[in-house]
C-alpha cells in the first residue's frame, strides 16, 4: 500500500514538475502528424527566431517573480530602446549605439526599483501598478523619440552590420539570436545558483522580513533584479528589431505578458522564491510552439489569446497545487 | 436541575491542543445568571483559547458545553451570538465605513425594516445602556469607548443572555472606564452575564463578583472576589516554579558590553538601559507593552531617531538590521515562521543564510563551505532533520528554533537579542535552548531576553527590566525578590512610584 502511495507520489510530482515538458511534447507530436509543414527547416528556423526576444525578456522576467516582485514595465523598455537605438546608429555609430541602447535598458530598469524602494512599495501588487505606470511613461517617450513614427532600418545610411548579424546570422545550424540566448542563459543560471547575489535574490522572495532581518541585502536584491530586467528587455529588443528590420514604437506590447506567461507556465511561483531560469526556458518554448503550431492549424489570433489565459490560469492552480 | 437555571454557562472538561501546545487542559468553570466573572491569567494562560472555543471560533477537542441550559454541540460565530452568547474582543470587530446603525445590525437589514427600521432600533438599544452617539454617525469617527458602545448595543440586538468582554479597558481613559463600569452594572441589573478578561486586578475587584484563574491552559481557581487578595491572585496567575526546570544563571557577570541611551518612538518613552558582559537581560512586561519594539529598535528593523547605542564604549549607528550584525547584534524574532526562516528554503539554506559572505569566494557561493557550516549545526546543536537538504517548514518548533540560533551562532554577535525563543516549545527542547543561552552568555556575550513565561525570565536571567506601555517601570535582581513584585511592576502598579523618583532625579 505504501509503496503504491509512494509511487503515486512520485509520478505526482514529476508530473506537476516537468507537466510542460509533456505539454511540448504532445504539442510537437501532434502538430508533426496533423501538420507536416511544421517540420519544414523555414519553420524551424523561424521558431528559433522568435524564439530569440521573448526568452530574453523573460529571462529577466524570471528574477523579478523568483524575487517575489513582477515587472509589467518592460513593453514600455522594450519599444524604447528599439527606437532610440535604431535613431542612434546614424548620429553615433552603431555599436556605440547598441551598448547605449543596452545601458538605456537597464538605466529604465534602475529606476523602477529606486521607484519602488522610495514607495516603499514592498508588496508585489504595488509594484505591478508602479511598473505598469512606468511601462506607459516609457512608452510614450518612445512615441515621442520618433513622432509616432516607425523607423525603418533601410533608411540607416551608416552600416548596420551587427544588427544584420544578430537578426539574419547563422552559425552551423543556430541563429545568432539563438546563440546570444544560450549565452545569456548560461550566464543567468550560474548567477542564479552559484553567486551570493542570486542566493539573496532567492531569500528575498522567499521571505523578505526574515531576509532582512537576517542581513540579506534586501534592497541591493530588488534593485538588481528590475536592472537585470531593464537590461534583458533591451537586449531582447535589440533581437526583434534586427530580426523584422523596423522600430516600432510600440513593438513591446505583449512582451511583458508573454513573459510572465512563459515564467509561470515554466513552473516559477508567482508567490517569490521558487523557480529557476532553465523552468522559463521551458516557459518561452511551450508559448513559442503554441502560438506556431495554432498559426499553421490556421486558429484565428483572438482564440489564440483565449488557449493563453487559460494556460495561465491553469499554471497558477498547479502552483497552487503543489505540495509544499 | 435547580443548579442549571441558576448557571448560565456551564463548561465541563474542555480540552484543546494545537500543533505542540496544549492550550487547555480539562477546564471546567461555570458562570452564574446576572454575574459579573472575571477571568485573569498571564498571557498564553488559555484565555483567549477558551473564549474562542466558547464563541466557536475554534473547535473543542473534548469536553461539553452547557448554554442556557442546552447542551452546544458544535457552533460557529453566528450561531453562539444567534443563541444569546457575544463576545466583544479587543480589536472590536465593526465595520469602520458604515454608520453605527448599519454595524448594530450589520447583516440583518432586511429583518429589521431597512434602513429606517435600523436606526430607530439602534437608538433604542442605544438609550437603553444612556449612550447618546447618533445612529447615522461613521464608525471610524467613533473613539474607541464609543465604539465600545455600539459593540454592546450589537450584543444587546441580540438578546445576550451572556457578554464576552476581552480586554475592554485596555485602550479607554480613566473617564471612559467609568462610563464602562456604569453600564457593567446596568447590565448586570438587567440579568445579563458578563465574562470580564482583564490584565488589571483593580478592575477585576472593581466590577467582578467572582474570578477564575487560569494558568498554563488549567482553571488554578474559581474565588468570589471579596474571599481573595490581591497577593493571593497574582501568585495564583504566575504559578509555582519547577525545580530543575531551567539550568543555573550564567555565573560570571563582568562590566558593561552595551549602552542604550532614550529610545523614543510612538510606543516608547526614554528607554534606556545597559547590557553587562556575561548576563541574561530579561524583559518582562504584556504582550503590546513595548518589549519587542525596544529591540526591534535597537536592531534597526523599525524606525526610531535620536537614540545612541554604545557597543564597548564607542558609539555605533544602526539604522538597518546589516548594521546592527556588522556591529554585533544578533537578533531572534519573535514569530520563528514569519520573520525567522525562509520556510521553502532547506536547513542549510536557513542556516547559511547569515553568513552568505563566510561561504563564499568572490561572491561565488561555495557548496562545500556552506554544507559544513549546516552539518557543524546540527550536530552541535542537535537539530532532528533527515537531511540538511530538508525543507526547514517539516521540522517540529524546537528544531527549527535550533536552525535560527545556529545561524546566529555562526554570524557569532555579542549582544544575541532573543524575543519568544521557546514560544510553542515543548519542555524538551526548551531545556536544550536554556543551556544553548547559558553557553552563549558564559562565552563573554551577553543576551537580552523577551518572554512572557514569567518564570522563564525569572529562572533564566541575571537581571530583569520591567516595562509597562513604553516605559521602564523597574530594575530587578530576579534572586533577590518575588515573582508578585516583578508582577506587579510590569502590570504598572507601582509605576507611580517610579514616575516620581524620575520627576526627582
Amino acid at each position: 500500500m505504501r509503496k503504491k502511495f509512494e509511487l503515486r507520489k512520485t509520478f505526482g510530482s514529476f508530473f506537476t514538475n516537468y507537466l510542460v515538458l509533456v505539454a511540448i511534447v504532445l504539442l510537437v507530436l501532434v502538430t508533426m502528424i496533423v501538420e507536416p509543414k511544421f517540420l519544414s527547416s523555414g519553420n524551424l528556423t523561424n521558431i528559433m527566431r522568435q524564439f530569440g526576444p521573448l526568452s530574453m525578456v523573460a529571462l529577466g522576467m524570471t528574477f523579478v517573480i523568483i524575487g517575489g516582485f513582477i515587472d509589467l514595465s518592460v513593453a514600455g523598455t522594450f519599444s524604447l530602446v528599439a527606437v532610440v537605438t535604431v535613431s542612434l546608429i546614424d548620429p553615433i555609430g552603431q555599436v556605440p549605439a547598441l551598448i547605449a541602447g543596452l545601458l538605456l535598458g537597464a538605466l529604465c530598469g534602475f529606476f523602477n526599483s529606486v521607484l519602488i524602494l522610495t514607495a516603499g512599495a514592498l508588496t508585489q501588487a504595488e509594484a505591478l501598478f508602479i511598473t505598469f505606470g512606468m511601462s506607459l511613461v516609457y512608452g510614450a517617450f518612445a512615441l515621442i523619440t520618433t513622432g509616432g513614427a516607425v523607423l525603418n532600418m533601410r533608411d540607416i545610411t551608416s552600416s548596420i552590420s551587427v544588427f544584420e548579424g544578430i537578426g539574419q546570422g547563422t552559425v552551423g545550424i543556430f541563429t545568432v539570436s539563438f546563440l546570444i540566448f544560450l549565452v545569456c542563459l548560461i550566464l543567468l543560471y550560474f548567477f542564479q545558483s552559484k553567486t551570493v547575489m542570486g542566493r539573496a535574490i532567492n531569500l528575498t522572495g522567499g521571505n523578505k522580513t526574515a531576509a532582512r532581518l537576517a542581513g540579506i541585502p534586501v534592497d541591493v536584491s530588488i534593485m538588481v533584479i528590475y536592472t537585470l530586467s531593464g537590461l534583458m528587455a533591451a537586449l531582447g529588443a535589440v533581437n526583434q528589431f534586427a530580426r523584422v528590420t523596423t522600430a516600432a514604437p510600440v513593438m513591446g506590447k505583449g512582451f511583458e505578458t508573454n513573459a510572465i506567461l512563459a515564467v509561470v507556465v515554466g513552473g516559477t511561483s508567482l508567490k517569490g522564491g521558487k523557480g529557476s531560469v532553465l523552468r522559463t526556458v521551458l516557459g518561452t518554448l511551450l508559448i513559442i510552439l503554441m502560438s506556431n503550431c495554432l498559426n499553421l492549424l490556421g486558429v484565428t489570433p483572438y482564440m489564440q489569446n483565449v488557449t493563453k489565459g487559460g494556460i495561465l490560469v491553469l499554471a497558477i492552480w498547479l502552483d497552487n497545487r503543489k505540495p509544499l | 436541575m435547580s443548579t442549571i437555571s441558576d448557571e448560565i454557562l456551564s463548561v465541563k472538561d474542555i480540552s484543546k491542543a494545537f500543533p505542540g501546545v496544549k492550550a487547555l487542559d480539562n477546564v471546567s468553570f461555570s458562570v452564574r445568571r446576572g454575574t459579573v466573572h472575571g477571568l485573569v491569567g498571564e498571557n498564553g494562560a488559555g484565555k483567549s483559547t477558551l473564549m474562542k472555543i466558547l464563541s466557536g471560533v475554534y473547535p473543542k477537542d473534548s469536553g461539553t458545553i452547557i448554554f442556557d441550559g442546552k447542551k452546544i454541540e458544535s457552533t460557529t460565530p453566528i450561531k453562539s451570538m444567534n443563541s444569546g452568547l457575544a463576545i466583544i474582543y479587543q480589536e472590536l470587530n465593526l465595520v469602520n465605513s458604515l454608520s453605527v446603525g448599519e454595524n448594530v445590525f450589520l447583516g440583518r437589514f432586511s429583518q429589521m425594516g431597512g434602513m429606517r427600521g435600523i436606526h430607530s432600533k439602534a437608538r433604542v438599544l442605544l438609550d437603553s445602556i444612556d449612550c447618546r452617539i447618533d445612529t447615522h454617525r461613521l464608525v471610524d469617527e467613533l473613539s474607541v469607548s464609543e465604539k465600545q458602545m455600539v459593540e454592546i448595543a450589537k450584543a444587546l440586538s441580540f438578546e445576550s443572555k451572556l457578554i464576552i468582554m476581552d480586554e475592554p479597558s485596555s485602550s479607554l481613559t480613566c473617564d471612559e472606564m467609568k462610563e464602562l463600569a456604569k453600564i457593567i452594572r446596568q447590565l448586570k441589573g438587567q440579568g445579563i452575564s458578563i465574562i470580564y478578561i482583564s490584565h488589571k486586578l483593580d478592575e477585576i475587584f472593581d466590577f467582578c463578583d467572582i474570578v477564575t484563574i487560569m494558568r498554563d491552559g488549567q482553571i488554578i481557581d474559581t474565588k468570589a472576589t471579596a474571599e481573595l487578595t490581591r497577593g493571593e491572585m497574582i501568585s495564583d496567575m504566575v504559578g509555582r516554579t519547577i525545580e530543575n526546570e531551567y539550568p543555573e544563571r550564567p555565573q560570571n557577570v563582568g562590566e558593561t558590553l552595551m549602552e542604550v541611551k532614550s529610545i523614543n518612538t510612538r510606543k516608547l518613552h526614554n528607554i534606556s538601559f545597559e547590557v553587562r558582559k556575561g548576563e541574561i537581560l530579561g524583559l518582562v512586561g504584556l504582550v503590546g507593552a513595548g518589549r519587542t519594539e525596544i529591540v526591534r529598535a535597537i536592531f534597526g528593523a523599525d524606525k526610531a531617531r535620536g537614540h545612541e547605542i554604545k557597543l564597548d564604549g564607542k558609539t555605533v549607528i544602526i539604522r538597518k538590521p546589516v548594521q546592527a550584525i556588522n556591529a554585533g547584534l544578533g537578533f531572534v524574532s519573535e514569530d520563528r515562521k514569519l520573520q525567522g526562516l525562509v520556510l521553502p528554503f532547506s536547513v542549510e539554506q536557513n542556516i547559511s543564510m547569515g553568513n552568505l559572505d563566510k561561504v563564499a569566494k568572490h561572491g561565488v557561493l561555495r557548496r562545500a563551505a556552506e554544507k559544513e557550516i549546516a552539518d557543524k549545526y546540527v550536530r552541535a546543536l542537535n537539530i532532528k532533520t533527515p537531511t540538511i537538504k530538508t525543507k526547514v517548514q517539516s521540522l517540529s518548533g524546537g528544531n527549527q528554533q535550533k536552525c535560527i540560533i545556529g545561524r546566529w551562532l555562526e554570524t557569532g554577535p555579542r549582544v544575541f537579542i532573543m524575543d519568544e525563543p521557546t514560544r510553542g516549545i515543548d519542555v524538551g527542547a526548551k531545556y536544550e535552548i536554556y543551556m544553548l543561552m547559558k553557553e552563549i552568555a558564559e562565552k563573554e556575550g551577553a543576551i537580552i531576553l523577551i518572554s512572557s513565561e514569567l518564570p522563564e525570565v525569572l529562572n533564566m536571567s541575571n537581571r530583569v527590566l520591567t516595562i509597562f506601555e513604553g516605559r521602564i517601570t523597574g530594575e530587578f535582581d530576579p534572586q533577590m525578590v518575588s515573582a508578585d513584585q516583578v508582577m506587579e511592576s510590569a502590570l504598572g502598579l507601582c509605576s507611580l512610584e517610579v514616575h516620581e523618583r524620575a520627576q526627582e532625579i
